[in-house]
């Protein structure tokens, strides 16, 4: 387990030699720090110090089963940090499909090689088929199969998007897709349940597992608390309008643009996520916002029990 | 010398699972077979459900490219419902598309093929002094002093084709990373109109639910001047530099041709009409281009014989299809589409020659063979294109903003019809794709999609004819076998989403046989 390292100075020194300025670092590090409920200035240290120590990047595996790549996608839209600098400064990423520059053979020993030595990451994107292992084949193996293979000995799972945390979009099709917590029964499993993952969730759940060793604190669903723990319909913008009974009847009266939309579907109510306030893609807005409403996308219940989607 | 065969499994830098088997002799490829390796079965677990689900859970076929599954399922789905949707609501879901185009072939070319064509380690030959390219060469060799050059290593070995001049290689790894940040912004760019991306929220049936404002527009427009100044100064000079610099020899010989036969549906309209499109639609025929054909979407079939399903070669709507994972000779959870019983290519090459674009008959003229390189260049030339359409879009749309009362949704045909059935044609990243649904007593009574990785990376058909992936492997140049780089470079020159291409239909059903499209 690694500890927190408390020598700022020297630490952020070290980061500002990595091209990165000092104040965004500690803007970065707090703003995860608080949704992470830690103290901020030993939270910055842990992360300095496992940004520094280049020969103590953490191995990460990042595997695709039943996916869509998206999760890959939305992780790649992070800008602040950018996605470059988690990839070549904070961790080793030993195996990632759709981005790393070895393929087949070379693929498979670098899969090999970090798992055999363990104490990886493993970052799982999508579902398990349990109708039959011949719905994900990789390198002439099962995906299932090379799932136990590598949770043998890693140090813990981050299960990004709905697909590998629950089974997802997955779950009612003829793969009988379900979530790796089915699988693998003897590990810490974290779920970053959104579809896709939102790229602060993940980079978030990583740096508090570098600067503290450990599994940040989990819900019932095994979900992070400092991600989930709040419902939509709670923080949402448009709840006002809710409890004054004004509902989205035509998409085309302005008058009506931030009306509640839960009599067209929204699911926000039966849903916990944090996605009000942090928002997506750079703050743009999030699904409620542009006048669609919420669709459970983070239930554990996700998508089966979610439709229909709109009413 | 006697053949030798090679497995490349998994093929990355690419969406989805894909295993491409090469036979070699006397250092070219003589067969090829070209695998899907997944399947979740997305089509049969719509059946029953609200057909407004559609869109929505079409989306996930692929995290890549998910919003022109959403753009052609609400098309598919306009018709079925009867609606007409408003002018802004069609410029509103263009820009969304637009910004999908923008990212993703930006991120085609950095992310997924780039590092097929550099020696990455003659950054640390770079001596000049540009400020940006010595900050990547101290990172590069960071990595290289700490013995953790992941995921950058490792590779196939780098060839006569790779760029090794220090400071074009030095500029290509720092595109790459500055791509990372360029794809994102354009994907946030797509989001104000679309909703949280990936997977987009505000496309529906009948137009769209974010009501926009200039505000919006003007946001869109300074973020599009910034992709559009990575794409034009940046992207399109990286690729004509590589293409008729040292992989002009690749280019030449045709390298990764294949059947030479391409087909477009066309796309984007650019009026309310639908008159004219961005994009025209036509079939060509072993690269007779004064020979256009009209596309008519009758003359699709289906060939199962060596996928893993039972039935036999139809009209991909009226076909018996059953699922068997036991079946002898199959090797693909891909389908093999036909058009007029001819392998075709679907892509931004089989667009560009579709609509005989100017830049790329020029290239042709200079001796560039339709093939991988050709490839890459139509996907830049065609990005170009789209940047040029949305600034038109936003011009239109403001036109559109700017009248009282301007509507983007048919809020008379929300609710699901007791019955109806409909098509959705668009041109998606990655080439031709159509979506089709029958409705009845409200719910989705059938669904089916044939996308671009369909048609590119089919097995064999009833014939024994090869999918086009295959096909355009014949001839391919592997002096080693321990690196068969040139097999990779053709395979990633279509860009692969073999998310999209894997569908299963459910073996119970027989529901298909029914299923006729107008």
């Amino acid at each position: 387990m690694r500890k927190p390292w408390f020598d700022d100075e020297k630490a952020l020194a070290a980061v500002e030699a990595r091209g990165v300025d000092r104040r965004d670092f500690l803007k970065i590090c707090s703003t995860f720090a608080a949704a992470m409920g830690l103290s901020q200035v030993p939270f910055a240290a842990g992360v300095a110090q496992a940004v520094e120590g280049a020969a103590a990047k953490p191995p990460v595996i990042w595997m695709e089963g039943l996916d869509c790549a998206g999760c890959s996608i939305s992780f790649s839209g992070s800008l602040n940090p950018p996605a470059a600098s988690v990839l070549l400064d904070s961790i080793s990423l030993r195996y990632h499909e759709a981005l790393m520059a070895a393929s087949g053979h070379q693929a498979e020993a670098a899969f090999h090689d970090t798992i055999e030595a363990g104490g990886h990451v493993l970052i799982v994107e999508g579902a398990v088929p349990t109708a039959d292992p011949r719905y994900c084949m990789i390198g002439g193996k099962s995906f299932e199969e090379n799932l136990k293979a590598a949770a043998e000995k890693c140090a813990a799972i981050i299960c990004v998007g709905a697909c590998s945390s629950f089974g997802g979009v997955t779950g009612s099709m003829v793969c009988g897709g379900v979530g790796v917590s089915e699988i693998i029964k003897d590990k810490p499993i974290i779920k970053l349940s959104t579809c896709p993952v939102h790229p602060e969730h993940l980079i978030g759940t990583v740096l508090y597992f570098l600067a503290t060793g450990e599994v940040p604190e989990l819900d019932e669903h095994g979900r992070p608390v400092a991600f989930f723990g709040t419902n939509i319909h709670d923080n949402c913008r448009r709840r006002g309008h809710y409890d004054a009974g004004r509902f989205v009847t035509d998409w085309n009266d302005p008058a009506q643009k931030d009306y509640c939309l839960v009599t067209k579907g929204c699911k926000g109510p039966m849903t916990n996520s944090d996605c009000p306030v942090r928002l997506w893609n750079d703050r743009t807005n999030f699904c409620i916002d542009c006048g669609c409403g919420c669709h459970g996308c983070a239930s554990p219940t996700f998508y089966e029990k979610m439709s229909p989607i709109f009413m | 010398m006697g053949k030798q065969r090679i497995t490349i499994d998994p093929v990355t830098r690419i969406e989805g699972h894909l295993k491409i088997e090469v036979e070699v002799k006397n250092g070219k490829v003589v067969d090829a077979w070209s695998s899907g390796t997944m399947a979740r079965g997305f089509e049969a677990m719509l059946t029953g459900k609200d057909p407004r689900d559609a869109p929505y859970v079409t989306s996930r076929f692929c995290g890549v490219c998910f919003s022109v599954h959403q753009y052609a399922s609400i098309m598919a789905l306009d018709e079925a419902f009867g609606a007409t949707v408003p002018w802004a609501g069609t410029l509103l879901r263009n820009l969304s598309m637009g910004a999908e185009y923008l990212y993703d072939h930006i991120l085609h070319f950095y992310q997924l093929t780039a590092l097929d064509y550099i020696d990455i380690m003659a950054i640390a030959e770079y001596q000049g002094s540009d400020a940006g390219l010595n900050a990547v060469k101290g990172k590069i060799l960071g990595l290289v002093g700490a013995k953790d050059t992941f995921p950058l290593t490792p590779r196939y070995e780098p060839d006569e084709y790779c760029v090794k001049d220090p400071e074009v290689v030095t500029s290509a790894v720092k595109h790459y990373i500055d791509a990372l940040a360029i794809n994102a912004k354009a994907r946030n760019m797509g989001a104000i109109f679309g909703g949280r991306t990936p997977h987009y929220q505000s496309l529906v049936v009948g137009g769209c639910t974010q009501y926009p404002d200039l505000n919006m527009v003007a946001k869109f427009r300074t973020m599009l001047d910034e992709v559009a100044a990575f794409i034009k100064d940046i992207y399109i000079p990286d690729v004509m530099a590589f293409g008729t610099g040292p992989l002009m020899p690749l280019a030449k010989a045709g390298l990764g041709g294949g059947h030479l036969n391409y087909l477009s549906y066309g796309s984007f309209m650019m009026d309310p009409e639908g008159k004219e499109k961005l994009w025209p639609a036509g079939f060509i025929k072993e690269l007779d281009l004064d020979n256009m054909q009209a596309f008519d979407q009758q003359k699709i079939t289906e060939s199962v014989k060596y996928g893993w399903y039972n039935g036999s070669t139809a009209h991909p709507y009226d076909g018996k299809q059953e699922f068997n994972l036991d079946k002898k000779g199959a090797y693909s959870f891909v389908k093999a589409p036909r058009y007029e019983g001819a392998s075709v290519e679907v892509g931004p090459l089989a667009r560009m020659l579709v609509a005989k674009d100017p830049t790329l008959l020029d290239l042709v003229g200079k001796g560039v063979k339709p093939g991988v390189v050709a490839r890459h260049a139509s996907r830049a030339i065609e990005t170009q294109q789209v940047v040029d359409a949305c600034y038109k879009w936003l011009d239109l749309l403001t036109a559109e903003i700017v009248k009282p009362g301007f509507e983007i949704h048919d809020t008379d045909h929300w609710q699901p019809p007791a019955e109806g059935q409909g098509a959705g044609f668009f041109e998606a990243p990655r080439g031709a794709l159509g979506h089709w649904i029958k409705v009845k007593d409200k719910k989705i009574e059938n669904y089916q999609a044939v996308v671009p990785s369909t048609w590119n990376a089919s097995p064999r058909d009833d014939a024994g004819v090869r999918g086009q992936y295959e096909e355009s492997l014949i001839g391919c140049p592997v002096p080693d076998v321990d690196n068969p780089i040139n097999v990779a470079r053709i395979i990633r020159s279509f860009d692969p989403c073999l998310g999209c291409a894997i569908h299963i239909i459910d073996p119970d059903s027989n529901e298909l046989k029914k299923f006729v499209v107008q």
